[in-house]
């Protein structure tokens, strides 16, 4: 059976049971026998964790993902190139800047709010610790988003998506087992051009998605679309660099201010500025300071 | 734990948070905050795609640039040009670009005859290096004396074609037949 989206068991943040792993997925055997490893610490206390999730809902753009791509760098990757005028979804005109000699171009200005609001939205859900699955039904691009899935510590499902996976999860996955938390399409349609049995499963299963609508395809139940191109491959290179940076930095962002509000005590002082995370606070440097002397 | 499958009601957050509101659902999930604080453009709520009837059509424009008039010409005239295109350079200048831009500065120069300024342009690009094959409609020159022999319309054709000719022929005489201007206007300008 085909392997594919090993996580990496960094972080000590999957409390609630062994996640969903999708068929093709071999059930991640880190969280199963959890083995202490650097980041093992006692959980942070009720109020400091309070405080952690709901500092970064205040910012904007917590994570920067604005500095992450331009309308340049999609225009270069080709994500502005859609199908022919012919196979265009009627939900997808809204996002169409135009007809060039037939193809449609996709409005890069749109595609750039969507896709700096969906990143935003991903980092925010590893931010809190969330299973992300990464979902896509193009062969050329299968192994491509399993190492991406794997290189970020997430879970992706490339293969054939058997019924009731999500629906009906106790039965085909085991009893306690933990749905993911965002769904991430790269591709939209599966290979027979219709909507992907996960898109309306995610919709059901009160899951948020996020995904990469072609001209194509039918937006509706995407929680948050981004128009662009998903046949390309430059394009989609593009897409899974986005997502796997997004998640990576918001763990690392995660990482960092639990070990800050660690450092620094009881929750009171005002928190570290979140555009320079890595420097602790002169209070916890006197403490530290403190322990060390002799 | 609590759900509901309706996906064609209401979108996932609304279900959610009425479930909350209703005291069903327990434990928020753990996107909800986000959502709340960062929600979509447009609200995924489920629609029935439904066919267009009579004569509604999509609101959806073509993309035309002014040069493309000079680009048909061009392609009429000279087929597809001489150098192959590059897709994968990104700033690069194809042949029927460059003469493009000799004719909109020509043009800014202040001449209006649109005959002169394609002369002009195709001139300045000559003396730059580049070569134009002028591309003969239904083969003409080949047939040569058997023009002659065909209907009144291709005879008159091809007389203004072999009038237009000596003026505008950047290469003597070394006419190969090529598809007619006309196939290659489908191809996409760069």
């Amino acid at each position: 059976m085909v392997r594919s989206g090993l996580p990496a068991p960094s972080l000590r943040t999957r409390p609630r049971g062994p996640p969903a792993s999708a068929a093709a997925l071999r059930r991640p055997q880190a969280l199963g026998c959890r083995d202490p490893g650097p980041a093992c610490s006692p959980p942070p206390r009720p109020d400091r964790s309070a405080r952690i999730l709901s500092e970064p809902l205040k910012h904007s753009d917590f994570f920067n993902v604005k500095e992450l791509f331009s309308v340049r760098s999609l225009f270069n990757a080709r994500v502005h190139l859609g199908h022919k005028a012919g196979c265009r979804h009627r939900f997808m005109e809204p996002y169409i800047f135009g007809s060039r000699l037939g193809q449609d171009i996709i409005d890069l200005e749109q595609t750039a709010t969507h896709l700096q609001l969906a990143l935003n939205f991903t980092a925010h859900v590893a931010f809190r610790g969330g299973i992300i699955l990464f979902v896509s039904r193009a062969r050329q691009f299968s192994h491509l988003i399993e190492s991406t899935a794997r290189s970020c510590g997430e879970y992706a499902h490339t293969r054939y998506f058997k019924g009731g996976l999500l629906t009906n999860a106790p039965l085909l996955l085991g009893a306690q087992v933990r749905l993911p938390d965002l769904i991430i399409f790269l591709h939209t349609l599966n290979n027979v051009f219709e909507p992907h049995v996960a898109v309306r499963d995610a919709a059901k299963m009160s899951i948020p998605t996020v995904g990469v609508v072609d001209t194509n395809c039918n937006p509706c139940l995407i929680t948050y679309p981004v128009p662009g191109n998903d046949d390309s491959p430059p394009a989609v290179q593009l897409f899974c660099q986005l997502f796997q940076t997004a998640v990576t930095r918001a763990k690392e962002k995660r990482r960092q201010l639990e070990a800050l509000y660690r450092l620094q005590g009881a929750p009171g002082p005002h928190p570290a500025d979140p555009a320079a995370p890595g420097a602790p606070s002169p209070g916890a440097q006197a403490q530290l300071g403190v322990g060390h002397s002799p | 734990m609590a759900g509901s499958r309706l996906e064609t009601v209401g979108s996932i957050f609304t279900r959610t948070r009425d479930l909350i509101r209703a005291g069903v659902l327990k434990e928020k999930p753990l996107w909800f905050d986000i959502y709340n604080a960062f929600p979509p453009l447009r609200e995924p709520v489920f629609r029935r795609p439904r066919l267009r009837y009579g004569k509604a059509k999509s609101p959806t424009q073509d993309i035309f640039y002014h040069e493309d008039q000079i680009r048909a010409k061009f392609y009429a005239a000279y087929g597809s040009g001489p150098k192959a295109f590059d897709l994968f350079n990104p700033n690069f200048k194809s042949t029927c670009q460059r003469f493009v831009e000799k004719y909109i500065e020509l043009q800014k120069l202040g001449e209006t005859d649109e005959e002169k300024l394609f002369v002009e342009a195709g001139k300045a690009l000559l003396a730059e290096g580049v070569i134009l094959r002028r591309v003969e409609k239904a083969r003409t020159q080949q047939e040569g004396s058997q023009v002659s022999r065909k209907s009144e319309s291709m005879g008159v054709e091809s007389q203004t074609a072999l009038e237009e000719n000596p003026p505008l022929k950047e290469v003597p005489q070394a006419q190969h037949l090529e598809s007619p201007g006309e196939e290659s206007k489908g191809l996409s300008p760069p």
